[in-house]
Formats: structure tokens, C-alpha cells, sequence
């Protein structure tokens, strides 16, 4: 089948991509060669500095969370495949204020051998550099076996989070322990109805017919979870929430943040609705919902589905979460 | 007898030809249980290979053109592909002898480095349905095989095309298709495939030499 995709050319999808993002948000990024795409904010930061990777294709994460009060740099690869190690050392030079780098990865192979690759550079070089790894996708193994579980959206509020921490003045080491206690305070667990394409080859990442849904499809599809005839919002959240309080774990009286992130093609009326179902159904576990993200910020091309993220929450994470940003695609 | 730069030089732009005449056959199995674009990664990194080898000045070593290939891959991006390619070459490069020609020992002592390094960072064991399952009975094969360059080559292309299609038999314990499990049987590895046509086309490269 033909793809139905305003493209122009299949080998430059990422850098007409970030040739636009730096015409449409050229007020708060820079994209500098190596696809870094680089927050204005950075030239007068006297402080912890914040650098992701990751591939394009899920606009608007990565690069649409730099800015102000969130990512220095994101280093964009191509679609759905991590940077090269290079550009990613390249990055942390270029973010290193004098009071060092957070390196943040989602767990996918590809995102780690880089990451795993650019730190031996940064050592080498001497920079004063931690890597936390986000990984909480609960579909595919148990939080014993935390290597195997994926990154998915859960990622983006820590950003937030990280970077008004060392916009206090914390010391990296504060900051990265504080982004750890986060990464390991959260999980997802994401659902798809009909799967996406891939836009450089026209190659389908699935088909899940006309009746199905399913549960834990990590990011690209990768399956791992339960394939199920399509339910009721009420019914889907009743399932994935129930998973994640248990993983968390959640008990009565804690306070809870959640993200409904639409992969793509699933209606913002839909995402409301499940949000709404989210916080009915935590309300009835005795669990308060305290802050909130509903929309689309990880997708996945056109695929139909949605990531539920859920994270204990402190006053700590409040407080921090309570302050400005002015990102591309986040604004408080 | 002796392994010469310039032979070493027309296996790889060998290896790299018919690593891209494969594209489409390589991002049609990634489709299956991957993302579909193993074909594109790797058509980008051999590219790259060649125009590295290409451009080669004439002062350089074996040591130089493995290093140069090393770094002209790290700056391309292809995902996972791309830190594995470059640490294999890294691997060759730390192996390979600042000469311009090498003996057939130290040939295959550059193939055994080349795959300890990248098992130092892939973990990934025969079996496991990576491209190490190509990689490991190529230098494994290469390494055993009597008689000259020739001989080493072909037999280290065909234990890395047998150990390719093996692949098709495990359930994927590495990288984005583990998540699939019992579901990848009776679908080979893409990366092994690749690694499989990267070594036929050493032996093709050579024999193009000659």
C-alpha cells in the first residue's frame, strides 16, 4: 500500500524536519550540525546542564522539550535510531558550564550503546558527566530486571523536574541522585489499536486487524504484551492503571502524577476521556492525583494507542514541578 | 604470503557492495520484528565504508584504514547499528599492524580482535540471534582454515552465511525483537544477515582482485 504521508524525500526526513523546528521555534532553539538541537537558554547557564538523544520521528519528543526550564540539548538522530556517539560527545562539550552534564538515556539498544559509547568518551576527556537511564515500561519484564524494560514517555516530566533542580543550584551529583529517585518512582505501560508506519520505507510495524488492541507495545511496536479485542476506555484503564499501581506500588493516601501521552493518531476527546477514567480510578484506590501531562509527546508516527505513565509523587517533585518553563512544546 | 593494503582495501569495498545490494531483503526481515529500516541503516554505514576506503591517502596503514572506517561510521546515525559497526572496526583497527601489508597471522589476529571488542560491548553470544552469530564461526572459520587468503576468506564467508540463516531458529534475546521472544522463530537476524553478506562480499572483493 501506497504511504499517505506529506513527505518529500525519504532519506531526509530528519533534517527537513529539524530545518522546520528551527524556523517555527527559532526564539527558543538553535540546530547546529549534528543534529543537536541546542536551547537558547544554554548561553547564559551558570549551572547543572541537561542533555538527551534519541531518534526523531516521535515529535515532538524529543527536541520540542528543549528550552527554558527543560532540555540544553537534545542530540536528534534519525527516525526511530539513536545518534551517532560523536555528536552526542559533541553535545555535553558544548552543555558543560563548568558545573557539569546530566546524560540522560531511555533504555532501548540502540540509545544505550551510544550512550554507553559517548560516556567512555566523556571519561576520556575528562568531563564531568552522569548518565541516568529512564527505564519503566512494565509490559516486558518485572522491576527486578529493570535492564529490560524500555524507556517510554515518562522521561519528559523528569526534564522538568532535573532542570529546576539545577536551576536552584543543585550540584550534578544532586541532581542525577534526584533524577534516579524519579526514574525509580514511575512506570508505563503503553496500548495500541492500529499500528504505525515506518515514513523513510513505507513498512508497516504491524497489523492488529480491526477488533484488537494491544497492551504493552513499547514505543515502536515491539510487542511483548497482550494482544485482546478492543475495550472501553473505563475498561483499558481499569487494566493498565491496576498494573502500574501494583508496579509502582501505589497505596491509599499517596499522591500520584499521570500522563495520558497519545501515540499519535488517538483523538485528544479520547485522551481526555481516559484521563478522566485515570483519576475517577485512582480516586477510588484512595490515591490523589497531584499534576498532570495529557497529550501528545511521545508519539509514534500514526499509530493509534496511548502511554499511561504513572509516578509517585513528594513534595520534592511538586515543588520542582511548580516552577516556569518555556519549551517548544511544554509551558508552564 | 602476505595480506596486502590494497587487497585489504577491494574485500571490504566488496563486503560493502554486497552488504547494499541486499537493502531491501535486509529492511523487509527487520520489518517483521524490528523497525523496518535495517536495509537504510545499513546501506548508510557502507557507504560510508567506501567512501572512507576511497579516499585513503597513499601514506597510510592497515591500522590507519580500519581506523578511518572506524570513525567515518561513528559519525553516521543508524541506531544501534552504528556504535556496533564502529567498535567492530575499532576492534579491527587495534588488531591490525601499522604496515601496509600484514601475514596471514596477523590477519586473522585483526578478525579475532575485531570480535572480542565488539563482545566486549554486545555481550551478545552465539545463539542469542545478533550479528554475532555470523561474526563469531566467520572468524572462528577463518582463523581454522589452512592454505592462503583465499581459502581463509571463503571459509570464513561460508560459516558466516550458514550461522546467518541459523538465526531463523532462536527466539531473539538482544535488542528491540527480544521483546517478541518465540514469536522472532523462523525469522532470521537481520544484523546477522548483514554481517553474512559483509563476509561473502570479502570473498567476492578478493576474488575481484585477483
Amino acid at each position: 500500500m501506497k504511504m499517505k504521508k506529506f513527505l518529500n524525500d525519504p532519506n531526509t526526513l530528519t533534517a527537513e524536519m529539524l530545518e522546520g523546528l528551527a524556523l517555527a521555534h527559532g526564539n527558543i532553539v538553535d540546530v547546529l550540525p549534528g543534529n543537536l538541537v541546542v536551547s537558547k537558554a544554554l548561553k547564559d547557564a551558570d549551572r547543572v546542564t541537561i542533555v538527551t538523544l534519541g531518534g526523531t520521528g516521535h515529535e515532538p519528543a524529543l527536541s520540542g522539550f528543549v528550552g527554558d526550564g527543560m532540555l540544553d540539548i537534545a542530540v536528534a538522530g534519525d527516525v526511530f535510531a539513536a545518534p551517532n556517539p560523536q555528536s552526542c560527545f559533541e553535545a555535553i562539550k558544548l552543555a558543560d558550564k563548568g558545573k557539569g552534564v546530566l546524560f540522560l538515556v531511555l533504555n532501548h539498544a540502540g540509545d544505550m550503546l551510544t550512550g554507553n559509547m559517548t560516556m567512555k568518551m566523556c571519561k576520556q576527556a575528562g568531563l564531568n558527566v552522569r548518565k541516568v537511564v529512564t527505564q519503566e515500561d512494565i509490559s516486558n519484564a518485572p522491576r527486578s530486571n529493570a535492564d529490560d524494560r524500555r524507556g517510554l514517555a515518562g522521561a519528559v516530566p523528569l526534564y522538568h523536574i532535573a532542570a529546576a533542580a539545577a536551576k536552584e543550584g543543585r550540584s550534578l551529583d544532586e541532581v542525577a541522585d534526584l533524577s534516579q529517585r524519579y526514574a525509580d518512582s514511575m512506570a508505563t505501560i503503553a496500548v495500541a489499536v492500529r499500528c504505525a508506519t515506518h515514513p523513510a520505507s513505507g513498512a508497516s510495524f504491524g497489523d492488529l486487524g480491526d477488533e484488537d488492541m494491544e497492551i504493552g507495545m513499547g514505543q515502536h511496536g515491539e510487542g511483548g504484551g497482550g494482544r485482546q479485542p478492543m475495550k472501553t476506555a473505563r475498561e483499558t484503564i481499569a487494566i493498565m492503571a491496576n498494573a502500574l499501581v501494583k508496579d509502582i506500588p501505589l497505596q491509599k493516601g499517596d499522591r500520584a502524577f499521570v500522563m495520558v501521552n497519545g501515540s499519535g493518531a488517538t483523538t485528544l476527546m479520547e485522551q481526555l476521556i481516559l484521563y478522566k477514567d485515570c483519576v475517577r480510578y485512582l480516586e477510588s484506590l484512595g490515591i490523589e492525583v497531584v499534576a498532570n501531562m495529557v497529550g501528545e509527546i511521545l508519539t509514534v508516527q500514526e499509530q493509534a494507542g496511548f502511554q499511561l505513565n504513572i509516578a509517585k509523587w513528594n513534595d520534592e517533585f511538586l515543588r520542582f514541578w511548580n516552577t516556569p518553563a518555556r519549551t517548544i512544546a511544554f509551558n508552564k | 604470503m602476505t595480506v596486502t593494503l590494497r587487497q585489504m582495501k577491494q574485500m571490504l569495498l566488496g563486503g560493502a557492495d554486497c552488504v547494499i545490494s541486499a537493502r531491501d531483503e535486509l529492511t523487509d526481515i527487520d520489518s517483521r520484528f524490528g523497525d523496518a529500516d535495517h536495509g537504510i541503516t545499513m546501506e548508510k554505514i557502507m557507504t560510508a565504508l567506501k567512501n572512507a576506503v576511497r579516499s585513503f591517502g597513499e601514506d597510510g596503514t592497515i591500522k590507519d584504514l580500519m581506523s578511518g572506517i572506524s570513525m567515518a561510521v561513528m559519525t553516521i546515525n543508524g541506531g544501534s547499528a552504528v556504535p556496533l559497526w564502529t567498535t567492530l572496526f575499532d576492534g579491527l583497527a587495534e588488531g591490525a599492524p601499522d604496515r601496509i601489508e600484514m601475514s596471514e597471522e596477523e590477519f586473522r589476529s585483526m578478525f579475532r580482535s575485531g570480535y572480542e571488542t565488539l563482545f566486549e560491548i554486545s555481550r551478545a553470544k552465539k545463539g542469542d540471534k545478533t550479528m554475532m552469530d555470523a561474526l563469531e564461526p566467520a572468524v572462528d572459520a577463518l582463523c581454522a582454515a589452512a592454505g592462503g587468503l583465499a581459502d581463509m576468506i571463503k571459509a570464513s564467508a561460508g560459516a558466516a552465511e550458514a550461522g546467518a540463516r541459523e538465526t531463523a531458529n532462536f527466539a531473539a534475546r538482544f535488542g528491540r525483537a527480544k521483546n517478541y521472544g518465540e514469536r522472532s522463530i523462523g525469522t532470521p537476524d537481520a544484523g546477522a544477515m548483514s554481517m553474512g553478506y559483509f563476509f561473502q562480499g570479502l570473498a567476492e572483493g578478493l576474488d575481484r582482485d585477483q
